[in-house]
């Protein structure tokens, strides 16, 4: 059997330099802050393993749906995954001991544990870079989850939007302000919160044509558009708990300060939901 | 449309990638096997005393052999002659990582030789 060539040496390079800077564009602050560094040795490997594999399955739903290739099997997203996984430890690996962080003065688990939290999220700036930063002159498909009639595919829409929030959340989850802010706000205030992110949800997605939302969200009735800005709140709030459970936000906590730091972080994971999100498939 | 076949290039960066990733999945789960929920456990050991132009610094190393991160830690120095204490100095690490360590300073206006050095861990948190 015949087989095509496959592209050649340069663009596979020009790819991978995009994947860089988006790598690194999205991990940049998490690179630079002290609390994710800490969570890398003070995080137990179950819990690193198991944000390894959330991770694959990030990228996994984020290729399959909204990313260069989304007309690709699923065998060839698994090795795509695998390959931005492996791009990720080893450009987070360089740039921590770059920045001083590992190197011969930290013993194994610290190195390991630093490099595997900060590669997950290089590794999905990867997929996005990948996808996102390119002149979209050599491939034709610019990413967007819909079936082959044009129409959005409902379950690709709701992995985008999760990737979405999890790509903004991540950002100040691990950060201690976070649990500052949850403590010291009162009932009324994050009722106030819940509502911007509410409002801000249905803006975004509904009423100002943000990066061609008609696209992806689209809706005839009112209804309809409070339907789907009730989902992405639901899908942020529940990307903000897994991250902050993640970070260790959630231990030791009264359930009442645990509620109120996912409505915290759920204002930064609605806007990565929404604006995130379309930006992803733009 | 159908996705064009890998260059060696691609391959030999899937290849290096998927031996990261197994290793890395490896390695955690081996840690994970191993990991027993104990407290942490802190080995303090000092260094021969330098004399500087008003103290004399110590080196001070601290060990956690548990499985738990120490957070705040304060490490007490005492120069000891006999049962009587001659000065204490105390230093404050803000992390001692599960199987990991620190190290740090304390300094002295005595000269240590005149003395033994006793230290231990006084306090620190869990996260």
């Amino acid at each position: 059997m015949a087989r095509s060539p496959g592209p050649s040496i340069a663009e596979s390079l020009r790819e991978y330099g995009r994947g860089l800077a988006g790598g690194l564009i999205f991990s940049l602050p998490l690179l630079y802050t002290m609390e994710v560094w800490w969570e890398g040795f003070n995080a137990r490997p179950v819990r690193l393993l198991f944000y390894v594999v959330a991770t694959f399955v990030l990228l996994l739903g984020y290729n399959r749906y909204a990313g260069m290739r989304r007309d690709a099997s699923w065998t060839e997203v698994a090795i795509d995954s695998v390959e931005e996984l492996g791009l990720g430890v080893a450009t987070s690996a360089i740039m921590l001991y770059a920045i001083g962080r590992i190197g011969p003065h930290t013993t194994l688990a610290e190195t390991v544990g630093q490099i595997v939290i900060e590669a997950g999220i290089v590794a999905i700036g990867f997929s996005v870079g990948t996808a996102q930063l390119g002149s979209g002159d050599e491939e034709e498909d610019s990413g967007m989850a819909e079936d082959d009639d044009g129409e959005v595919h409902f379950g690709g829409q709701v992995v985008v939007t999760f990737c979405g929030a999890v790509l903004f959340a991540a950002n100040v989850a691990p950060t201690e302000e976070i649990l500052v802010i949850a403590i010291e706000t009162g009932p009324l205030r994050l009722l106030l919160l819940a509502a911007i992110s509410l409002a801000l949800g249905a803006l975004v997605l509904y009423f100002t044509d943000f990066a061609r939302a008609k696209r992806y969200s689209p809706v005839e009735t009112k209804r309809q558009a409070f339907r789907g800005t009730i989902i992405t709140y639901a899908i942020a709030l529940g990307a903000s708990a897994v991250i902050l459970w993640f970070f260790g936000r959630f231990d030791g906590q009264a359930a009442a300060v645990i509620v109120s730091e996912t409505v915290v972080l759920g204002f930064p994971a609605t806007l990565g939901a929404s604006a995130g999100r379309l930006l992803l498939q733009s | 449309m159908k996705r064009p076949h890998k260059n060696w290039l691609e391959w030999s960066v899937f290849a290096a990638s998927a031996v990261i990733v197994s290793t890395v999945l490896g390695y955690l789960g081996w840690c994970a096997l191993q990991d027993h929920d104990t407290p942490p456990d802190l080995r303090i050991f000092t260094g021969a005393a330098i004399a500087g132009a008003n103290s004399h610094r110590v080196p001070v190393m601290v060990r956690n052999v548990g499985e738990s991160t120490a957070e705040s830690v304060v490490i007490e120095v005492l120069l000891m002659r006999g049962k009587e204490e001659v000065e204490s100095a105390e230093l404050d690490l803000p992390f001692v990582p599960r199987q990991s360590e620190r190290e740090g300073w304390v300094t002295f206006r005595h000269d240590p030789r005149c003395c033994t050095l006793e230290s231990r861990a006084v306090g620190y948190e869990t996260p």
